[in-house]
């Protein structure tokens, strides 16, 4: 009997599975992009002198109305216009769901793995792996603003292509920042360089700073909603898209806004301190609770995002890009220059 | 060209006559079309043409009449009294002052003037609907640049005006308050106090209004030099009301040409040089202040005076006597009968007031029977329409929801 359970576990716990669809992957992804979306309303509406949602679930605030928009999502059809092109108007909303989730089957969640399953040799370079998986999302976006044949999806992706050459740069210099102090593209180097409270964020503040606005501008966060501003470009790249898939590629910014910040909560704060699993432990002390930690840590991260709804509007386009090319590239580089700087002092 | 010229003397076999308008437009090169409206989330009840040269907009058309009603036509064919609901329609939310010129005019065709308090409590309304359609102009800013802050909080505290509104008269929205000859009903009791008590309160939200929206970097990035009407390109287009007062002209009717008793009232008028986006804004925010200063002295006004007479004597003379007791003991009344058969004598006149988006300016034409030969109304919104298309070529495609905005341009006042 006992065997049975530890074939199950081994099987359950096998970390491509694990992590890519169960946590930080799929499952987890989903409930707190939920809970994000709820703590998005609430926060908004208790700022906006409003309720926010309440009716559908009273006692626990409203927090289901999230789960009941997705049924009634789930139900409405999906229409496939007369004028799009048709394979890449389906296949790509679900590629970008796909793609936002990638970074999550390379991301280490804690030093120790459970049932003495190893890394392949790659996984040295999981810092370079999920960077480049982050990048790979957006083509996504673009191609189903294409296919949608509309010319308010059209402009929608163009500004979402904008967007993608501003931001990754600036992404991408900033955590590679943190790798070169540690002199490794390790996450759990990076991590077990940190501790409680000697963050790389409070380390390199401008490299921080770079990350956390790179994300903004990546997933639409205001004050750079911008590819998908209503008021001059309907919905942008998914204004043709109805039903479920529209659900879903809503729900890929917000996914590809986790991703984010779970790299962010490894690379600038110290990912699973203040635990400190030893090699040994056992599958829930070492592997579960260490994944929980980081996970609360990109939910802080998120829900502070979201915050930032319910302050500002959003800028123009150029005026982001400016933001973008002018300050926070350089912002990132500054940061870059910190990194090294400490990696040549040897001061982690 | 040639074969398609336009003749007049109609059809000729064999030759496709082409009717202007219907022409398909050439457009440049590279140049880009799209329709925004009018079933679009930003456009409101019109449609707006835009060509774009990648992100710069070159060509701005606004397209008008989707929600035209044929008021002025309908106007005829209705007693006098019902004429009133039917205009209101054009800015339900700011409903006294886009009547209030037409009640003024059928005075004049009267000849009678309302009494003293009556005048007083169509200042309060005014004001109130002003002051209402402000925050509501305001709160659709707000949401065209993504502040969703801004949306909310002018809407919810629009709700304090549209209550006070509605313990006046009964009704949130179109009150038909002002009629020939005065008003309906006076004030409710307790209803200053409670008017000072929102006048104090809504001077606190304008200063939250300046600290998340007016002062926020992202929102003054949008706004500065945004969509900027120089004086002279504004007085040459015509456009009036707070557009016009950001760009540096001293006009409002309440000041040029005072009706009822502004000119017994103290008050400033702001006006605003820049000319952009951001003071047109502003124009608005002082503008509610200044509407809240006028309230105040409403207020003390009516507590000091005799609570009767909001009605003419002439009219109130003919009253029935179930009337007069119930004004008496509950100081409201009902719509008077003689209204159903009003007759007013053969004549022209023109009047025009101060609405909340500008000037508003009404001919009434009576043949002297019980409806009016012709009414004849140029709204606010309708002049100010013309500067899409001036004022948003040059600018980026995301600047068209901040011009609009800002301009507070209301697509059923317009198309009447």
């Amino acid at each position: 009997m006992s065997g049975v359970i530890t074939w199950l576990g081994e099987w359950f716990f096998w970390p491509p599975f694990f992590q890519l669809v169960i946590a930080p992957g799929l499952v987890a992804a989903l409930v707190i992009v939920i809970f994000i979306l709820w703590f998005e309303r609430k926060a908004a509406a208790r700022v906006q002198m409003r309720v926010g949602p309440y009716n559908v679930s009273p006692r626990l605030g409203g927090a289901l109305q999230l789960i009941a928009d997705l049924v009634r999502y789930s139900f409405q059809e999906f229409i496939v216009p007369f004028t799009v092109d048709r394979a890449a108007f389906i296949t790509a909303p679900l590629l970008l769901l796909l793609a936002s989730m990638l970074p999550m089957a390379v991301i280490p969640v804690s030093p120790v793995l459970p049932y003495s399953y190893t890394w392949p040799n790659i996984m040295k370079y999981n810092l370079l792996l999920a960077l480049a998986l982050t990048t790979l999302s957006p083509i996504f976006t673009v191609a189903a603003g294409w296919a949608s044949n509309n010319k308010f999806s059209l402009i929608g992706a163009a500004r979402e292509s904008f967007m993608v050459t501003a931001y990754e740069l600036i992404f991408v210099l900033a955590l590679l920042s943190t790798a070169a102090p540690v002199h490794s593209y390790d996450f759990v180097k990076i991590v077990e360089a940190q501790s409680t409270w000697k963050l790389m964020a409070l380390l390199n503040p401008p490299a921080f700073l770079a990350a956390f606005i790179a994300t903004l501008l990546s997933t639409s966060g205001f004050p750079f909603e911008i590819p998908e501003s209503e008021h001059e470009v309907v919905a942008g790249p998914f204004t043709e898209y109805s039903g479920l898939v529209y659900g879903v590629e809503m729900g890929a910014a917000y996914i590809k806004r986790y991703a984010m910040s779970v790299l962010m909560a490894l690379a600038f704060f110290s990912g699973w301190k203040p635990l400190d699993p030893q090699p040994g432990a056992g599958v829930w002390s070492g592997y579960v609770a260490p994944l929980v930690v980081v996970l609360i840590k990109a939910t802080i991260i998120m829900a502070v995002i979201s915050f930032l709804r319910a302050v500002y509007g959003r800028y123009r386009l150029d005026q982001a890009l400016h933001l973008a090319w002018k300050i926070l590239l350089p912002l990132a580089l500054l940061g870059y220059a910190i990194g090294l700087v400490y990696g040549y002092l040897g001061v982690l | 060209m040639a074969s398609g010229e336009l003749k007049l003397s109609g059809w000729e076999v064999g030759e496709v006559r082409r009717l202007p308008g219907m022409d398909v437009k050439k457009i440049g090169r590279d140049l880009y079309e799209i329709f925004i409206g009018p079933q679009h989330p930003g456009s409101g009840h019109m449609r707006i043409i835009v060509r774009l040269d990648g992100d710069v907009m070159v060509e701005v058309d606004p397209d008008l009449g989707y929600v035209h009603r044929t008021m002025e036509k309908l106007a005829e064919g209705r007693s006098y009294i019902k004429v009133i609901p039917l205009m209101e329609r054009m800015a339900i939310l700011d409903a006294c002052n886009i009547t209030l010129p037409y009640v003024e005019a059928v005075e004049k065709l009267l000849d009678l003037e309302p009494p003293e308090r009556a005048k007083y409590l169509r200042v309060l309304l005014c004001e109130i609907n002003r002051i209402a359609s402000h925050l509501y102009g305001m709160g659709i800013f707000g949401v065209f640049l993504g502040h969703s802050t801004m949306y909310m909080w002018p809407f919810g505290d629009r709700e304090v005006f549209v209550e006070l509104a509605e313990r006046l008269t009964g009704a949130r929205l179109t009150h038909t308050y002002a009629v020939p000859g005065g008003v309906r009903r006076d004030v409710p009791d307790g209803f200053t106090d409670d008017l000072r008590k929102a006048i104090r309160y809504m001077r606190k939200r304008l200063e939250d209004y300046r600290k998340i929206f007016l002062d926020n970097p992202v929102i003054r990035a949008r706004l500065e030099d945004v969509g900027v009407i120089p004086r002279n390109l504004a007085i040459e287009l015509g456009i009036v009301g707070p557009n016009l007062r950001a760009s540096g002209v001293e006009y409002d009717v309440r000041l040029i040409e005072p009706y009822e008793v502004y000119d017994e009232l103290d008050f400033e008028i702001p006006v605003f040089e820049e000319g952009d986006a951001l003071a047109r804004t502003w124009v608005r925010v002082e503008e509610i202040r200044q509407s809240l200063r006028i309230l105040e002295q409403v207020a003390d006004k009516l507590d000091k005076m005799p609570r009767e007479g909001v009605m003419h004597d002439k009219f109130w003379a003919k009253a029935p006597k179930l009337y007069k007791d119930v004004y008496a003991r509950e100081g409201r009344v009902k719509l008077m009968p003689l209204f159903a058969t009003l007759r007013v004598p053969k004549g022209k006149a023109f009047a025009r007031a101060e609405a909340g988006r500008g000037e508003i300016v009404y001919y009434v034409e009576s043949e002297g029977g019980m409806t009016p030969y012709r009414v004849r109304v140029v709204s606010p919104s309708f002049r100010n329409a013309i500067v899409f298309k001036y004022i948003a070529p040059g600018h980026r495609l995301m600047d068209l929801p901040a011009i609009y905005g800002s301009i507070d341009y209301f697509p059923p006042e317009a198309d009447r």
